[in-house]
């Protein structure tokens, strides 16, 4: 009943005329990020971070977590009409999406998407209002050798998921952590890796390295191809509702969807993709016409998008609670967060709670915002596919600038930038994973710090970290975690060899 | 691959070793009884380095792997690539001088004449608009931008 109360009192705030506007702000260019190509969701909310500056925190937070889940939904429209995923999530369902589009159903496909995706985010925020305080309260009774354990444990399922290779991921994730040691050490006050070049006494900022890796590297990337003829014709689109024989298995699909997508929020390391992803095969595998997946049925809409949506919502919950974000979207939030003097986890509950409150309802009144917003103007965004992409990409990248420079009015971020735009693009020729880097370039600092002061309050002895049962616990499970991912990878890797060899 | 993989691995020892020749520079232990500045780091590029060796030998024990396709860029990508980073280079170093609106609005020029092939009139409009009409917007939102010697918005 507590979160009840906090939550009614989160309401208070979130309908303030400003903040209902900056909401509706942030839906909008969420959508926007998400039906353009080339701009994911993390480089999209980056970019997007320094407009956020002047803004109050609780007005800032609401904006990026309108973005967050905004760009969410904005890869469907583009995924249904043209058969083109504005971000990773979407890509399944251009398979049944766009074969609706094509039989004149782009509206019941659109439809389906709004409603699954405005229940599967509405029952995820009721799920962070459910288990917010409990999970806070258990938390709060971590010291820094619990919490150190804890970011290793979620360290250890971000390499564990990302990408093919396991090394990979782990160097990806030492990268980040090395460069996040850049500038004045926390504890002892010691100018580290700066080389005497002042604005690295700084640190290394998230926002040009995410910018860089994520929307430098990827126009990179896309300019390698050719830049024309990536736009096609938008659909048709009439009734935004399924046909009536059709409701019955959308909402099964749906709430199959919610519970799938609210479940691997919850952990660290896996992503929207993954979620729309093996709700699709749950789906496929549920159905009693399998063979027609692909062809055009509502399902296949219908779970992945509920599924997208309801882990970008749930994936709030050990963001907000534990201070552990899932994925580099959730460590931009974060990071914005601590930009704004807020640090997650389960100080923020009881010393911010205004503010945190605020943000968890203005979640519900986003997704009836996203609802309202994005069906009446699915044409209108399916226009803006129409600009061509070598204009886009040249005006992301003037944003890009902007982004970078106005962090802290330094030419040097540009710099920052335009290097790890390059670096970005080494990295994805080379299929190194970069979601690693980013969340331990955030987490680097906290774990280091919580390292430290664990040491110091055991006065140098190492086995604070496996005589305290939740910190013992915490670090067999991500052992258990690293040696499933290892295991996993070798065989493969043993096949991959003996066929080549074989060959 | 095996080149581009040995290259790759290789740079990443060198950088491993780097981290730790930089680490050994700080005090391993702190005054008090927890580590200090360069215990973690010297750590990280320890385990740099074990990951990359590891790696590297994998990659000699395994068969030559042929380069992925379109691996390497065509000359036309390759020519797109190089233009975009000559331009976001070439911007970094005049920004301070010409400010940003003159600078963004040679930027778009350049790229849009050299990606695409929009009309003059269009590029002009769209450079405009791109320099000069984001200056005012974002002057507009208080984000200060450079200015450069005519003191340009």
């Amino acid at each position: 009943m507590e979160a009840f109360h906090h939550l009614m009192t989160g309401f208070v705030t979130a309908v303030s005329p400003m903040n209902l506007l900056f909401a509706a702000i942030g839906c909008v260019l969420g959508t926007l990020i998400g039906v353009l190509p080339g701009l994911g969701p993390a480089a999209g909310t980056a970019l997007l971070v320094p407009l956020t500056f002047r803004l109050d925190p609780t007005a800032a937070i609401i904006m990026l977590a309108a973005i967050y889940y905004g760009a969410m939904y904005g890869g469907t429209i583009t995924s249904v009409l043209i058969n083109v995923p504005g971000e990773a999530a979407s890509v399944v369902t251009c398979l049944d999406g766009y074969e609706m589009a094509k039989q004149g159903r782009a509206g019941a496909a659109l439809g389906v998407a709004a409603i699954g995706s405005f229940i599967g985010g509405t029952v995820a925020t009721f799920g962070l209002v459910l288990v917010a305080l409990p999970l806070t309260r258990f938390a709060l009774k971590f010291g820094p050798a619990e919490y150190f354990s804890l970011l290793l444990v979620g360290l250890s399922l971000v390499m564990g998921l990302a990408g093919k290779s396991l090394a990979k991921a782990l160097v990806m994730g030492v990268l980040g952590l090395i460069f996040s040691f850049v500038g004045v050490d926390p504890v002892e006050g010691a100018p580290r890796f700066t080389f005497g070049i002042a604005p690295l006494m700084d640190g290394i900022r998230f926002v040009p390295v995410v910018m860089g890796f994520f929307g430098i590297g990827e126009i990179l990337i896309n300019a390698e191809k050719s830049l024309v003829g990536v736009i096609a014709d938008g659909g048709k689109v009439a009734s935004f509702f399924p046909r009536r024989d059709e409701w019955r298995i959308s909402v099964t699909s749906i709430l199959r969807g919610t519970g799938l997508g609210f479940f691997l929020g919850l952990i660290p390391g896996t992503n929207s993709a993954v979620a729309s992803f093996m709700s699709y095969a749950i789906e496929r595998k549920l159905s009693n016409h399998p063979d027609k997946f692909g062809a055009g049925v509502i399902e296949g809409v219908a779970a992945p998008e509920t599924a997208n949506n309801a882990y970008a919502n749930a994936a709030l919950i050990p963001l907000f609670t534990l201070g552990l974000p899932g994925s580099p979207t959730g460590a931009i939030l974060m990071g914005a967060l601590i930009m704004n003097g807020l640090t997650p986890g389960p100080l923020l509950f009881s010393q911010h709670a205004t503010f945190v409150w605020a943000v968890i309802a203005s979640l519900y009144i986003g997704n009836v915002i996203l609802l309202v917003l994005n069906l009446p103007l699915v044409g209108w965004w399916a226009k803006l596919l129409k600009i061509p992409y070598n204009i886009l990409m040249v005006f992301i990248l003037v944003f890009c600038i902007i982004g970078a420079y106005s962090l802290n009015n330094s030419l040097f971020d540009v710099g920052m930038m335009i290097v790890c735009g390059l670096l970005g693009y080494f990295f994805k020729k080379l299929d190194f994973p970069l979601a690693p880097a980013i969340l331990t370039l955030i987490l680097g600092p906290l774990m280091e710090r919580s390292l430290r002061e664990a040491l110091s309050m055991s006065q140098g002895d190492y086995t604070i970290f496996f005589t305290r049962p939740i910190s013992l616990f915490f670090l067999v499970l991500a052992a258990v975690i690293l040696a499933t991912s290892a295991w996993q990878a070798w065989p493969s890797a043993i096949r991959e060899e003996s066929k080549e060899a074989q060959v | 691959m095996k080149r581009v993989n040995t290259l790759v691995w290789g740079l990443l020892i060198a950088f491993g070793a780097f981290i730790v020749h930089q680490s050994l520079g700080h005090s391993y232990y702190g005054s008090d009884f927890g580590p200090g500045p360069g215990f973690f780091s010297f750590w990280l590029g320890i385990l740099l380095i074990v990951l990359s060796v590891i790696q590297l030998v994998t990659t000699y024990r395994r068969p030559a792997e042929p380069l992925p396709d379109g691996f390497i860029p065509s000359r036309e990508g390759m020519r797109r690539i190089l233009s975009i980073m000559g331009a976001l280079a070439a911007s970094l170093a005049v920004m301070n001088f010409l400010g940003f609106a003159l600078t963004m609005t040679a930027f778009c020029i350049f790229l849009l004449r050299s990606l695409g092939r929009q009309p003059w009139w269009q590029t002009l409009i769209l450079s405009a608009l791109a320099g000069f009409g984001m200056a005012y917007l974002f002057g507009l939102l208080q984000v200060m931008l450079p200015k450069g010697f005519l003191g340009f918005i």
